[in-house]
Protein backbone atom coordinates (compact mmCIF):
# COMPACT_ATOMS: atom_id res chain seq x y z
CA UNK A 1 0.00 0.00 0.00
CA UNK A 2 1.49 3.59 -1.20
CA UNK A 3 1.40 5.82 1.28
CA UNK A 4 -0.71 8.32 -0.67
CA UNK A 5 -3.55 5.66 -0.14
CA UNK A 6 -2.61 5.06 3.69
CA UNK A 7 -3.53 8.96 4.09
CA UNK A 8 -5.69 9.21 2.59
CA UNK A 9 -7.88 6.51 4.43
CA UNK A 10 -6.81 8.39 7.66
CA UNK A 11 -7.81 11.54 6.95
CA UNK A 12 -10.36 11.98 4.23
CA UNK A 13 -9.66 14.85 2.18
CA UNK A 14 -13.15 15.90 1.79
CA UNK A 15 -15.99 15.42 4.91
CA UNK A 16 -19.60 16.25 4.43
CA UNK A 17 -21.96 16.97 7.44
CA UNK A 18 -25.61 16.60 6.84
CA UNK A 19 -27.22 19.04 8.92
CA UNK A 20 -31.44 19.19 8.83
CA UNK A 21 -32.53 22.43 8.54
CA UNK A 22 -34.02 23.49 11.72
CA UNK A 23 -37.43 23.80 11.66
CA UNK A 24 -37.62 27.15 12.83
CA UNK A 25 -35.36 28.43 10.61
CA UNK A 26 -37.94 30.85 8.56
CA UNK A 27 -38.59 32.84 12.25
CA UNK A 28 -35.17 32.80 13.35
CA UNK A 29 -34.70 35.44 9.73
CA UNK A 30 -37.15 36.95 10.93
CA UNK A 31 -36.01 37.87 14.41
CA UNK A 32 -32.70 38.35 12.85
CA UNK A 33 -33.71 41.16 10.91
CA UNK A 34 -35.63 43.25 14.29
CA UNK A 35 -32.15 42.42 16.12
CA UNK A 36 -30.87 46.14 14.21
CA UNK A 37 -34.01 48.25 14.68
CA UNK A 38 -34.20 47.32 18.17
CA UNK A 39 -30.66 48.12 19.35
CA UNK A 40 -31.47 51.51 17.13
CA UNK A 41 -34.76 51.96 19.49
CA UNK A 42 -32.82 51.50 22.56
CA UNK A 43 -29.88 54.13 21.35
CA UNK A 44 -32.32 56.18 20.54
CA UNK A 45 -34.54 56.37 23.45
CA UNK A 46 -31.25 56.07 26.29
CA UNK A 47 -29.80 59.26 24.21
CA UNK A 48 -33.12 61.50 24.09
CA UNK A 49 -34.09 60.07 28.19
CA UNK A 50 -29.97 61.13 29.34
CA UNK A 51 -30.04 64.25 27.64
CA UNK A 52 -27.50 63.71 25.08
CA UNK A 53 -29.31 65.13 22.12
CA UNK A 54 -31.92 68.14 22.30
CA UNK A 55 -35.76 67.22 22.60
CA UNK A 56 -36.87 69.97 20.22
CA UNK A 57 -34.31 68.19 17.51
CA UNK A 58 -35.04 64.52 18.68
CA UNK A 59 -37.15 63.70 20.79
CA UNK A 60 -37.82 60.12 22.18
CA UNK A 61 -39.44 57.03 20.58
CA UNK A 62 -41.81 56.93 23.39
CA UNK A 63 -42.67 60.87 22.71
CA UNK A 64 -43.28 60.21 19.26
CA UNK A 65 -45.92 57.41 20.09
CA UNK A 66 -47.62 59.75 22.81
CA UNK A 67 -47.81 62.16 20.17
CA UNK A 68 -48.95 59.96 17.39
CA UNK A 69 -51.69 58.44 19.49
CA UNK A 70 -52.75 61.35 21.06
CA UNK A 71 -53.87 62.84 17.71
CA UNK A 72 -55.38 59.15 16.44
CA UNK A 73 -57.49 59.47 19.96
CA UNK A 74 -58.40 63.14 18.86
CA UNK A 75 -59.53 61.16 15.76
CA UNK A 76 -57.38 63.74 13.13
CA UNK A 77 -54.89 61.49 12.39
CA UNK A 78 -57.09 58.67 10.74
CA UNK A 79 -58.16 61.52 8.38
CA UNK A 80 -54.86 62.02 7.25
CA UNK A 81 -53.99 58.92 6.94
CA UNK A 82 -57.35 57.93 4.62
CA UNK A 83 -56.78 60.47 2.42
CA UNK A 84 -53.21 60.02 2.00
CA UNK A 85 -54.17 56.37 1.25
CA UNK A 86 -56.96 57.27 -1.22
CA UNK A 87 -54.10 58.93 -3.19
CA UNK A 88 -51.68 56.76 -3.56
CA UNK A 89 -54.24 53.80 -4.82
CA UNK A 90 -56.32 56.12 -6.55
CA UNK A 91 -52.81 57.28 -8.51
CA UNK A 92 -51.43 53.92 -8.40
CA UNK A 93 -54.33 52.16 -10.50
CA UNK A 94 -54.59 54.88 -12.69
CA UNK A 95 -50.92 54.59 -13.53
CA UNK A 96 -51.24 50.96 -13.58
CA UNK A 97 -54.02 50.63 -16.33
CA UNK A 98 -52.51 52.88 -18.23
CA UNK A 99 -49.04 51.66 -18.39
CA UNK A 100 -51.01 48.26 -19.00
CA UNK A 101 -52.74 49.47 -22.41
CA UNK A 102 -49.24 50.94 -23.35
CA UNK A 103 -47.01 48.81 -22.54
CA UNK A 104 -49.19 46.06 -23.52
CA UNK A 105 -49.43 47.99 -27.47
CA UNK A 106 -46.00 49.25 -27.76
CA UNK A 107 -44.55 45.68 -26.21
CA UNK A 108 -46.21 43.17 -29.05
CA UNK A 109 -47.19 45.65 -32.17
CA UNK A 110 -43.93 46.82 -33.40
CA UNK A 111 -46.28 49.97 -35.26
CA UNK A 112 -47.56 51.15 -31.70
CA UNK A 113 -43.86 50.56 -30.26
CA UNK A 114 -42.40 52.80 -32.86
CA UNK A 115 -45.21 55.36 -32.76
CA UNK A 116 -45.38 55.70 -29.09
CA UNK A 117 -42.06 54.41 -27.48
CA UNK A 118 -39.89 57.50 -28.64
CA UNK A 119 -42.32 59.62 -26.88
CA UNK A 120 -42.91 58.16 -24.20
CA UNK A 121 -38.97 57.54 -23.43
CA UNK A 122 -38.73 61.31 -23.89
CA UNK A 123 -41.24 61.76 -21.84
CA UNK A 124 -39.32 59.88 -18.97
CA UNK A 125 -36.43 61.68 -19.28
CA UNK A 126 -38.26 64.53 -17.47
CA UNK A 127 -37.82 64.14 -13.51
CA UNK A 128 -41.22 63.34 -12.72
CA UNK A 129 -41.50 66.03 -10.31
CA UNK A 130 -41.28 68.90 -12.80
CA UNK A 131 -44.74 68.20 -13.60
CA UNK A 132 -46.02 69.51 -10.79
CA UNK A 133 -46.07 72.93 -11.32
CA UNK A 134 -48.25 72.41 -14.76
CA UNK A 135 -50.44 70.21 -13.12
CA UNK A 136 -51.64 72.61 -10.50
CA UNK A 137 -51.56 75.42 -13.32
CA UNK A 138 -53.84 72.45 -15.31
CA UNK A 139 -56.07 70.83 -12.58
CA UNK A 140 -55.43 73.34 -9.59
CA UNK A 141 -54.03 72.02 -6.24
CA UNK A 142 -56.93 69.83 -5.91
CA UNK A 143 -57.22 66.14 -5.21
CA UNK A 144 -56.78 65.25 -8.87
CA UNK A 145 -53.32 66.70 -9.71
CA UNK A 146 -52.08 65.29 -6.59
CA UNK A 147 -53.46 61.82 -7.73
CA UNK A 148 -52.27 62.49 -11.45
CA UNK A 149 -48.52 63.49 -9.76
CA UNK A 150 -48.72 59.71 -8.13
CA UNK A 151 -49.81 58.02 -11.30
CA UNK A 152 -47.14 59.39 -13.52
CA UNK A 153 -44.55 58.23 -11.14
CA UNK A 154 -46.11 54.75 -11.27
CA UNK A 155 -46.60 54.69 -14.66
CA UNK A 156 -43.10 54.52 -15.55
CA UNK A 157 -41.64 51.48 -14.36
CA UNK A 158 -44.68 49.34 -15.10
CA UNK A 159 -44.58 50.70 -18.47
CA UNK A 160 -41.10 49.90 -19.20
CA UNK A 161 -41.43 46.18 -17.60
CA UNK A 162 -43.81 45.66 -19.16
CA UNK A 163 -42.98 46.29 -22.84
CA UNK A 164 -39.38 44.65 -21.58
CA UNK A 165 -41.24 41.26 -20.33
CA UNK A 166 -43.28 41.40 -23.54
CA UNK A 167 -40.24 42.15 -25.80
CA UNK A 168 -38.06 39.33 -23.75
CA UNK A 169 -40.13 36.75 -24.62
CA UNK A 170 -38.59 33.34 -25.40
CA UNK A 171 -39.27 32.92 -29.15
CA UNK A 172 -39.00 29.45 -28.49
CA UNK A 173 -42.12 29.26 -26.48
CA UNK A 174 -44.01 31.46 -29.04
CA UNK A 175 -42.76 28.89 -31.22
CA UNK A 176 -45.19 26.13 -29.53
CA UNK A 177 -48.06 28.46 -29.89
CA UNK A 178 -47.62 28.81 -33.67
CA UNK A 179 -47.54 24.90 -33.73
CA UNK A 180 -50.86 24.87 -32.30
CA UNK A 181 -52.14 27.93 -34.59
CA UNK A 182 -52.71 30.27 -32.44
CA UNK A 183 -54.59 33.55 -32.93
CA UNK A 184 -53.03 36.83 -32.10
CA UNK A 185 -55.10 36.26 -29.25
CA UNK A 186 -54.25 33.11 -27.99
CA UNK A 187 -50.68 33.63 -27.86
CA UNK A 188 -51.22 36.63 -26.16
CA UNK A 189 -53.51 34.73 -23.65
CA UNK A 190 -51.11 31.89 -23.20
CA UNK A 191 -47.92 32.69 -23.87
CA UNK A 192 -46.57 35.52 -23.93
CA UNK A 193 -48.78 37.39 -20.76
CA UNK A 194 -48.04 34.60 -18.33
CA UNK A 195 -43.91 34.83 -19.74
CA UNK A 196 -43.66 38.58 -19.33
CA UNK A 197 -45.62 38.26 -15.30
CA UNK A 198 -42.20 38.04 -13.55
CA UNK A 199 -40.97 41.04 -15.14
CA UNK A 200 -44.38 42.79 -14.65
CA UNK A 201 -44.50 42.22 -11.28
CA UNK A 202 -41.36 43.74 -10.42
CA UNK A 203 -42.53 46.56 -12.41
CA UNK A 204 -45.46 46.83 -10.54
CA UNK A 205 -43.52 47.01 -6.99
CA UNK A 206 -40.97 50.01 -8.39
CA UNK A 207 -43.91 51.73 -9.62
CA UNK A 208 -45.79 51.23 -6.10
CA UNK A 209 -42.88 52.47 -4.22
CA UNK A 210 -42.25 55.65 -6.61
CA UNK A 211 -46.30 56.17 -5.97
CA UNK A 212 -45.55 56.49 -2.18
CA UNK A 213 -42.38 58.82 -2.63
CA UNK A 214 -44.88 60.81 -5.29
CA UNK A 215 -47.56 61.18 -2.99
CA UNK A 216 -45.18 62.84 -0.24
CA UNK A 217 -43.87 65.06 -2.49
CA UNK A 218 -47.28 66.13 -4.00
CA UNK A 219 -48.36 66.36 -0.05
CA UNK A 220 -45.43 68.70 0.36
CA UNK A 221 -46.16 70.93 -2.04
CA UNK A 222 -49.63 71.84 -1.45
CA UNK A 223 -51.99 69.64 0.43
CA UNK A 224 -54.49 70.74 3.55
CA UNK A 225 -54.86 67.15 4.43
CA UNK A 226 -52.51 63.89 4.31
CA UNK A 227 -49.42 62.34 6.09
CA UNK A 228 -47.25 64.97 3.80
CA UNK A 229 -49.35 67.91 4.83
CA UNK A 230 -48.83 66.78 8.44
CA UNK A 231 -45.25 66.74 8.22
CA UNK A 232 -45.14 70.04 6.87
CA UNK A 233 -47.45 71.49 9.94
CA UNK A 234 -44.59 69.67 12.38
CA UNK A 235 -42.50 71.62 10.52
CA UNK A 236 -44.20 74.78 10.86
CA UNK A 237 -45.01 74.33 14.64
CA UNK A 238 -41.40 73.41 15.45
CA UNK A 239 -42.90 69.55 16.65
CA UNK A 240 -40.29 66.90 15.45
CA UNK A 241 -42.46 64.44 16.83
CA UNK A 242 -44.97 64.82 14.28
CA UNK A 243 -42.39 64.81 11.72
CA UNK A 244 -41.04 62.26 12.79
CA UNK A 245 -44.34 60.09 13.41
CA UNK A 246 -45.54 60.92 10.06
CA UNK A 247 -42.22 59.41 8.22
CA UNK A 248 -42.39 56.20 10.27
CA UNK A 249 -46.24 55.75 9.18
CA UNK A 250 -45.07 56.13 5.38
CA UNK A 251 -42.69 53.23 6.27
CA UNK A 252 -45.49 51.60 7.85
CA UNK A 253 -47.42 51.89 4.97
CA UNK A 254 -44.99 51.49 2.08
CA UNK A 255 -44.00 48.34 3.77
CA UNK A 256 -47.37 46.81 3.93
CA UNK A 257 -48.41 47.34 0.45
CA UNK A 258 -44.94 46.29 -0.74
CA UNK A 259 -45.56 43.23 1.29
CA UNK A 260 -48.83 42.51 -0.23
CA UNK A 261 -47.24 42.59 -3.71
CA UNK A 262 -44.61 40.61 -2.73
CA UNK A 263 -47.00 37.69 -1.60
CA UNK A 264 -48.82 37.98 -4.93
CA UNK A 265 -45.60 37.74 -6.20
CA UNK A 266 -44.39 34.86 -4.30
CA UNK A 267 -47.74 33.02 -5.31
CA UNK A 268 -47.75 33.72 -8.94
CA UNK A 269 -44.60 32.70 -9.34
CA UNK A 270 -44.03 29.64 -7.64
CA UNK A 271 -42.99 28.14 -10.91
CA UNK A 272 -39.87 30.54 -11.13
CA UNK A 273 -36.44 28.58 -11.28
CA UNK A 274 -34.88 30.70 -8.70
CA UNK A 275 -33.02 30.83 -5.50
CA UNK A 276 -35.88 31.73 -3.33
CA UNK A 277 -38.28 28.71 -4.79
CA UNK A 278 -35.06 25.97 -4.73
CA UNK B 1 -49.05 11.85 -47.40
CA UNK B 2 -46.62 14.42 -47.53
CA UNK B 3 -44.79 15.10 -50.97
CA UNK B 4 -42.26 17.67 -50.51
CA UNK B 5 -40.61 18.57 -53.83
CA UNK B 6 -37.29 20.47 -54.53
CA UNK B 7 -37.79 22.41 -51.07
CA UNK B 8 -34.77 24.67 -49.98
CA UNK B 9 -34.19 27.48 -47.31
CA UNK B 10 -30.50 28.66 -47.22
CA UNK B 11 -29.04 31.21 -44.70
CA UNK B 12 -26.14 33.23 -45.07
CA UNK B 13 -26.19 33.61 -48.91
CA UNK B 14 -26.44 29.59 -49.36
CA UNK B 15 -23.81 28.94 -47.10
CA UNK B 16 -25.89 26.81 -44.66
CA UNK B 17 -30.04 25.35 -44.15
CA UNK B 18 -30.56 22.81 -47.15
CA UNK B 19 -30.89 22.46 -50.70
CA UNK B 20 -33.22 20.55 -53.26
CA UNK B 21 -34.92 18.30 -50.79
CA UNK B 22 -37.51 16.06 -52.52
CA UNK B 23 -39.24 13.55 -50.37
CA UNK B 24 -42.23 11.33 -50.36
CA UNK B 25 -44.04 10.11 -47.47
CA UNK B 26 -46.49 7.18 -47.60
CA UNK B 27 -49.29 7.37 -44.88
CA UNK B 28 -48.04 5.38 -41.80
CA UNK B 29 -44.63 5.40 -42.83
CA UNK B 30 -42.10 6.55 -40.34
CA UNK B 31 -39.24 7.67 -42.05
CA UNK B 32 -35.75 8.58 -40.10
CA UNK B 33 -33.47 11.91 -41.19
CA UNK B 34 -29.79 11.15 -40.64
CA UNK B 35 -27.50 13.58 -41.05
CA UNK B 36 -23.89 15.06 -39.95
CA UNK B 37 -24.70 18.45 -37.35
CA UNK B 38 -25.52 21.27 -39.57
CA UNK B 39 -26.61 20.18 -42.62
CA UNK B 40 -29.88 21.57 -41.83
CA UNK B 41 -32.07 18.84 -40.00
CA UNK B 42 -33.97 20.98 -37.75
CA UNK B 43 -34.13 23.88 -40.33
CA UNK B 44 -36.07 21.08 -42.58
CA UNK B 45 -38.66 20.29 -39.13
CA UNK B 46 -39.40 23.62 -39.05
CA UNK B 47 -39.79 24.61 -42.88
CA UNK B 48 -42.73 21.26 -43.14
CA UNK B 49 -44.10 22.69 -40.05
CA UNK B 50 -44.76 25.99 -41.68
CA UNK B 51 -42.93 27.55 -38.24
CA UNK B 52 -40.20 29.18 -41.25
CA UNK B 53 -42.25 30.39 -44.45
CA UNK B 54 -39.07 31.57 -46.19
CA UNK B 55 -38.75 28.33 -47.94
CA UNK B 56 -38.72 28.32 -51.67
CA UNK B 57 -40.28 24.38 -53.36
CA UNK B 58 -43.61 22.98 -52.52
CA UNK B 59 -44.91 21.27 -50.17
CA UNK B 60 -48.12 19.65 -49.89
CA UNK B 61 -50.18 17.25 -47.71
CA UNK B 62 -53.07 15.33 -47.66
CA UNK B 63 -54.73 15.78 -44.14
CA UNK B 64 -58.34 15.82 -43.75
CA UNK B 65 -57.95 18.16 -40.85
CA UNK B 66 -55.89 21.45 -41.67
CA UNK B 67 -55.81 22.30 -38.30
CA UNK B 68 -53.02 19.90 -36.91
CA UNK B 69 -51.50 18.45 -39.95
CA UNK B 70 -48.61 18.34 -38.15
CA UNK B 71 -47.42 17.94 -34.35
CA UNK B 72 -44.13 18.86 -33.64
CA UNK B 73 -41.61 17.87 -30.89
CA UNK B 74 -38.61 20.13 -30.67
CA UNK B 75 -34.92 19.51 -30.00
CA UNK B 76 -35.62 20.63 -26.28
CA UNK B 77 -38.35 20.41 -24.43
CA UNK B 78 -39.98 24.05 -24.74
CA UNK B 79 -42.40 23.30 -21.34
CA UNK B 80 -43.99 26.39 -20.37
CA UNK B 81 -42.05 26.97 -17.34
CA UNK B 82 -45.49 28.42 -15.87
CA UNK B 83 -48.02 25.17 -16.45
CA UNK B 84 -47.18 22.16 -14.16
CA UNK B 85 -47.00 18.81 -16.31
CA UNK B 86 -50.16 18.45 -16.90
CA UNK B 87 -51.27 21.84 -17.94
CA UNK B 88 -47.95 21.24 -20.40
CA UNK B 89 -49.32 18.52 -21.85
CA UNK B 90 -52.85 19.73 -22.70
CA UNK B 91 -51.15 22.92 -23.77
CA UNK B 92 -53.42 24.55 -26.59
CA UNK B 93 -56.82 22.39 -25.82
CA UNK B 94 -59.29 23.44 -23.38
CA UNK B 95 -58.89 20.87 -20.09
CA UNK B 96 -61.80 19.14 -19.73
CA UNK B 97 -62.19 18.10 -22.80
CA UNK B 98 -58.68 16.23 -22.95
CA UNK B 99 -57.69 15.76 -19.44
CA UNK B 100 -58.40 11.71 -19.47
CA UNK B 101 -56.12 11.64 -22.75
CA UNK B 102 -53.45 13.43 -21.10
CA UNK B 103 -53.48 11.71 -17.85
CA UNK B 104 -53.32 8.77 -20.03
CA UNK B 105 -50.23 9.84 -22.19
CA UNK B 106 -48.63 11.00 -19.17
CA UNK B 107 -49.19 7.47 -17.28
CA UNK B 108 -47.45 5.57 -20.88
CA UNK B 109 -44.47 8.78 -20.38
CA UNK B 110 -43.55 7.16 -17.21
CA UNK B 111 -44.60 10.70 -15.36
CA UNK B 112 -47.68 9.43 -13.25
CA UNK B 113 -47.30 11.19 -9.66
CA UNK B 114 -45.93 14.22 -11.62
CA UNK B 115 -48.53 15.82 -13.12
CA UNK B 116 -48.75 18.70 -10.98
CA UNK B 117 -44.96 19.08 -11.00
CA UNK B 118 -43.72 22.68 -12.76
CA UNK B 119 -41.15 21.86 -15.43
CA UNK B 120 -37.94 23.55 -13.11
CA UNK B 121 -38.59 20.61 -10.78
CA UNK B 122 -38.05 17.90 -13.57
CA UNK B 123 -35.17 16.46 -14.86
CA UNK B 124 -33.91 16.83 -18.10
CA UNK B 125 -35.82 13.68 -19.33
CA UNK B 126 -38.52 13.71 -17.65
CA UNK B 127 -39.68 16.97 -19.72
CA UNK B 128 -38.79 15.87 -22.62
CA UNK B 129 -40.74 12.87 -22.05
CA UNK B 130 -43.83 15.39 -20.61
CA UNK B 131 -43.04 17.08 -24.13
CA UNK B 132 -43.36 13.77 -25.88
CA UNK B 133 -46.96 13.40 -24.44
CA UNK B 134 -47.41 17.01 -25.12
CA UNK B 135 -46.76 16.02 -28.94
CA UNK B 136 -49.13 12.97 -28.76
CA UNK B 137 -51.85 14.71 -27.59
CA UNK B 138 -53.09 15.94 -30.54
CA UNK B 139 -52.61 13.01 -32.47
CA UNK B 140 -51.56 14.46 -35.67
CA UNK B 141 -51.54 13.22 -39.05
CA UNK B 142 -47.76 14.10 -39.56
CA UNK B 143 -45.40 13.64 -36.79
CA UNK B 144 -41.98 16.00 -36.63
CA UNK B 145 -39.80 14.83 -34.18
CA UNK B 146 -36.19 16.22 -33.58
CA UNK B 147 -33.84 14.23 -32.26
CA UNK B 148 -36.46 12.94 -28.90
CA UNK B 149 -34.15 11.33 -27.03
CA UNK B 150 -31.09 12.38 -27.45
CA UNK B 151 -30.88 14.07 -23.76
CA UNK B 152 -32.35 10.59 -22.27
CA UNK B 153 -30.38 7.70 -20.82
CA UNK B 154 -29.90 4.71 -22.94
CA UNK B 155 -32.41 2.78 -20.51
CA UNK B 156 -35.18 5.17 -20.77
CA UNK B 157 -34.27 5.99 -24.05
CA UNK B 158 -35.34 2.72 -25.25
CA UNK B 159 -38.48 2.40 -23.16
CA UNK B 160 -39.60 5.64 -25.10
CA UNK B 161 -38.55 4.17 -27.97
CA UNK B 162 -40.90 0.62 -27.46
CA UNK B 163 -43.13 3.61 -26.46
CA UNK B 164 -43.28 5.08 -29.84
CA UNK B 165 -43.66 1.88 -31.76
CA UNK B 166 -46.85 1.19 -29.37
CA UNK B 167 -48.42 4.56 -30.36
CA UNK B 168 -47.71 3.73 -34.33
CA UNK B 169 -48.68 0.28 -34.04
CA UNK B 170 -52.07 2.17 -32.32
CA UNK B 171 -52.44 5.50 -34.81
CA UNK B 172 -50.13 4.43 -37.79
CA UNK B 173 -49.36 8.25 -37.47
CA UNK B 174 -46.81 8.91 -40.18
CA UNK B 175 -43.68 10.66 -38.60
CA UNK B 176 -40.15 11.96 -40.15
CA UNK B 177 -38.16 11.29 -37.16
CA UNK B 178 -34.47 13.30 -36.99
CA UNK B 179 -31.90 11.55 -35.31
CA UNK B 180 -27.99 11.15 -34.58
CA UNK B 181 -28.38 7.59 -33.27
CA UNK B 182 -27.96 5.05 -36.44
CA UNK B 183 -29.40 2.43 -33.77
CA UNK B 184 -32.34 4.03 -32.97
CA UNK B 185 -33.05 4.75 -36.93
CA UNK B 186 -32.79 1.80 -37.97
CA UNK B 187 -35.33 0.03 -34.71
CA UNK B 188 -38.04 2.35 -35.53
CA UNK B 189 -37.82 3.64 -39.14
CA UNK B 190 -39.23 2.04 -42.35
CA UNK B 191 -37.10 4.15 -44.45
CA UNK B 192 -33.52 6.18 -43.48
CA UNK B 193 -32.91 9.33 -45.87
CA UNK B 194 -29.20 10.41 -45.33
CA UNK B 195 -28.35 14.22 -45.52
CA UNK B 196 -25.22 15.77 -44.99
CA UNK B 197 -23.15 18.92 -46.63
CA UNK B 198 -23.15 22.55 -46.08
CA UNK B 199 -26.31 23.09 -46.93
CA UNK B 200 -27.18 19.76 -46.61
CA UNK B 201 -28.54 17.33 -49.56
CA UNK B 202 -30.02 14.42 -49.47
CA UNK B 203 -27.06 11.88 -50.04
CA UNK B 204 -28.75 8.60 -50.27
CA UNK B 205 -31.89 6.84 -49.27
CA UNK B 206 -32.48 3.23 -47.51
CA UNK B 207 -35.24 0.95 -47.31
CA UNK B 208 -35.62 -1.19 -44.20
CA UNK B 209 -37.58 -4.63 -44.58
CA UNK B 210 -37.52 -5.94 -41.47
CA UNK B 211 -40.74 -6.34 -39.58
CA UNK B 212 -41.55 -4.02 -36.25
CA UNK B 213 -40.83 -5.04 -33.70
CA UNK B 214 -37.19 -5.46 -34.69
CA UNK B 215 -34.48 -7.01 -32.30
CA UNK B 216 -31.47 -4.46 -30.96
CA UNK B 217 -28.87 -6.81 -32.25
CA UNK B 218 -30.02 -7.75 -35.21
CA UNK B 219 -27.78 -8.89 -38.21
CA UNK B 220 -28.66 -7.40 -40.71
CA UNK B 221 -29.54 -4.51 -38.70
CA UNK B 222 -26.03 -4.48 -38.00
CA UNK B 223 -24.64 -4.56 -41.53
CA UNK B 224 -26.79 -1.59 -42.69
CA UNK B 225 -25.42 0.54 -39.79
CA UNK B 226 -21.78 -0.36 -41.67
CA UNK B 227 -23.04 0.90 -44.55
CA UNK B 228 -24.32 4.34 -43.24
CA UNK B 229 -21.52 5.43 -41.03
CA UNK B 230 -19.52 5.10 -44.63
CA UNK B 231 -21.83 7.42 -45.76
CA UNK B 232 -22.04 9.86 -43.43
CA UNK B 233 -17.97 9.60 -43.13
CA UNK B 234 -16.65 12.79 -42.03
CA UNK B 235 -13.40 12.12 -44.04
CA UNK B 236 -14.99 11.14 -47.07
CA UNK B 237 -14.27 13.98 -50.03
N1 LIG C 1 -32.34 31.43 -38.36
C1 LIG C 1 -31.12 31.12 -38.84
N2 LIG C 1 -30.30 32.08 -39.32
C2 LIG C 1 -29.08 31.79 -39.82
N3 LIG C 1 -28.57 30.55 -39.88
C3 LIG C 1 -29.33 29.53 -39.42
C4 LIG C 1 -30.63 29.76 -38.87
N4 LIG C 1 -31.16 28.56 -38.49
C5 LIG C 1 -30.22 27.64 -38.79
N5 LIG C 1 -29.12 28.21 -39.36
C6 LIG C 1 -27.94 27.51 -39.85
O1 LIG C 1 -28.36 26.44 -40.64
C7 LIG C 1 -27.55 25.31 -40.42
C8 LIG C 1 -28.40 24.11 -40.12
O2 LIG C 1 -28.97 24.26 -38.85
P1 LIG C 1 -29.88 23.13 -38.20
O3 LIG C 1 -30.25 23.56 -36.85
O4 LIG C 1 -30.98 22.81 -39.13
O5 LIG C 1 -28.87 21.90 -38.13
P2 LIG C 1 -29.15 20.42 -37.67
O6 LIG C 1 -28.95 19.55 -38.86
O7 LIG C 1 -30.44 20.31 -36.96
O8 LIG C 1 -27.94 20.21 -36.67
P3 LIG C 1 -27.92 19.36 -35.32
O9 LIG C 1 -27.85 17.96 -35.74
O10 LIG C 1 -26.65 19.83 -34.67
O11 LIG C 1 -29.14 19.71 -34.54
C9 LIG C 1 -26.57 25.67 -39.31
O12 LIG C 1 -25.33 25.93 -39.90
C10 LIG C 1 -27.15 26.90 -38.70
O13 LIG C 1 -26.12 27.77 -38.30
MG1 LIG D 1 -31.01 20.09 -34.97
Amino acid sequence: MSSRTEAAVSSPAVQRTKIKPAPKRKWGGALLGLVLPVLILILWETASRAGWVAPYLLPSPTAVVEEMSGMAQEGELWGHISITLYRVFAGFFAGLAAAVVLGAATGYSRIARQLLDPMLQALRAIPSLAWVPLFVLWIGIGEASKITLVAVGVFFPVYLNLTSGIQGVDRKLIEVGRIYHFTSLQQIKKVILPAALPSFIVGLRSGLSLGWMFVVAAELLGASQGLGYLMVYGQNTSAPAIVIGSILLFAVFGKITDEVLKRIQTRALKWQDNLENA
Amino acid sequence: MLTVKKVSRTFQSGATGFENIDLQVKRGEVVGVLGTSGCGKSTLLRVLSGLDPEYEGSIQTKSENRGNAFGMMFQEPRLMPWLDVLDNVTFGFSKPSKKEAALELIETVGLKGFEHHYPKDLSGGMAQRAAIARSLLSQPDILLLDEPFSALDAFTKMQLQDLLLSIWEKHHTTTLLVTHDIDEALYLCDRIVIMRGQPGQIESELFIQRPKPRKRGDAVLGELKEQILKELDFTKR
